[in-house]
């Protein structure tokens, strides 16, 4: 609640001149700048446990060690080996939205070359996918789309933000870009630049892969996503308005 | 000038308002009233045979207070390999033919022009929203439409439904 709530109830293309809209990093109070990519600031990891590069989790975070029937403690924490094992084989949802698309597909090419990591298997059903990379502006009539796609990915999920447009619109502050990717859906890893050079996203994607490891996601345990939160405030707009038509038919 | 142009004047006379050439790049200027008549030479005479489209679009130039849209048809032959540009300038709310019985790739090319500048085409067989969402007002590539900003709910999209 509080402060996320706020961002999100600003950032989904909603324009309010009083209250003023988030335009940049230094606005968004729940991101800080750190290595040079955007992090969440500490109160707003905290809460949705996400990790920085180096930062550790310590073991009661992850559950302790796995109990068997029997009472046989097993020493070794299957999450943790799930994590692993998924961190080399990220495969991550063919999904580009614009111009920061090319500098995906160059990061997919021969000399940046994400196959050295298992990445390199981009599926083009998001069933496939383990996560996606949102690269580029994503415009308002493709918004429910992006949802659409990223609610088709199987658990567990990581979203990687890729560009200013997908972090906050970039300077298309206009009539048609979602201000954002993240008042439609979480999002672990923000790589800003216009477009990020394919090191960039490679830091990223590494980013990515350290918080696949730990298997730590931007979602709560509810699987809350923004676009969600977004639908059920119109839906109870809505509703608060029916009355009105009922009293006339009564 | 070219036997194209030459074509075009002896069939049209002064209904043809302006012929232009810049670099060999064609242009005539035509009364909206002619708008259909005038493509419908272009593609069917034997001296133009302009069988593509090219593009159709849409420009608003609020500085020409009588006229302030204009509309571009950029046509191109096949069979002569030479093109031509066909401009009309229209007025608030003023509706020309759609010219998709002659180029069915006008069909997308205009509803854009609609969704964007408000040009209206009588007898466009689907003449709705193709880029912007079904519940946008206003049409954003007018000059007076605001550059910044989302503008107090005019593009606020209802999600109910769609995802
Ligand atoms: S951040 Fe720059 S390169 Fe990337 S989609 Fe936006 S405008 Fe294009």
């Amino acid at each position: 609640m509080g402060m996320r709530e706020t961002i999100l109830g600003d950032g989904f293309y909603r324009y309010d001149p009083e209250g003023g809209r988030p335009r940049g990093a230094a606005d968004r109070p729940h991101l800080m700048v750190r290595d040079g990519l955007l992090q969440p600031a500490l109160e707003e990891r905290t809460a949705s446990g996400i990790c920085l590069p180096g930062e550790s989790l310590d073991d009661d975070e992850m559950g302790g060690p796995v109990q068997f029937p029997g009472g046989i403690a097993m020493p070794v924490q299957i999450e943790r080996v799930l994590g692993f094992g998924r961190s080399f084989s990220f495969w991550p949802l063919l999904f580009g939205l614009a111009c920061c698309a090319i500098e995906m597909m160059a990061l997919g090419g021969s000399r940046f070359d994400m196959s050295r990591f298992g990445m390199e298997a981009m599926r083009a059903s998001p069933r496939q996918a383990d996560g996606m990379i949102v690269a580029g502006w994503c415009s308002i009539k493709m918004a429910p789309r992006v949802v659409r796609l990223y609610e088709q990915i199987p658990d567990p999920k990581w979203v990687l933000a890729m560009g200013s447009c997908a972090i906050s619109g970039n300077v298309w502050d206009t009539y048609n870009i979602v201000q954002g990717i993240d008042s439609l859906i979480p999002v672990d890893v923000y790589v800003p630049g216009c477009p990020p050079r394919p090191e960039a996203l490679w830091q990223g994607l590494e980013m990515l892969r350290e918080r696949v490891k730990q298997s730590r996601h931007a979602y709560d345990g509810l699987r809350r996503i923004p676009a969600r939160d977004v639908l059920a405030a119109q839906t109870a707009a809505a509703e608060a308005c029916a009355p009105a038509a009922g009293e006339v038919k009564a | 000038m070219s036997a194209l142009m030459d074509a075009i004047t002896a069939a049209f006379g002064a209904r043809i308002l302006e012929t232009g050439d810049f670099r060999g790049d064609l242009t005539i200027s035509v009364a909206p009233e002619a708008w259909l008549e005038v493509l419908t030479f272009c593609r069917d005479n034997e001296a133009t045979k302009f069988d593509m489209l090219d593009c159709l679009l849409g420009d608003h130039l609020p500085e020409r207070a009588a006229a302030p849209f204009a509309l571009v048809a950029q046509l191109v032959s096949h069979t002569y390999g030479h093109r031509l540009r066909v401009k009309t300038a229209l007025t608030e709310g003023q509706a020309v033919p759609s010219v998709t019985s002659l180029w069915p790739s006008a069909n997308f090319d205009e509803r854009e022009a609609w969704e964007m500048y408000g040009i209206g085409f009588t007898g466009h067989p689907n003449l709705i929203r193709l880029l912007t969402t079904e519940d946008f007002e206003g049409f954003p590539m007018r000059k007076d439409f605001p550059l910044e900003g989302t503008v107090g709910g005019r593009v606020r999209t209802d999600l109910r439904g769609k995802i």
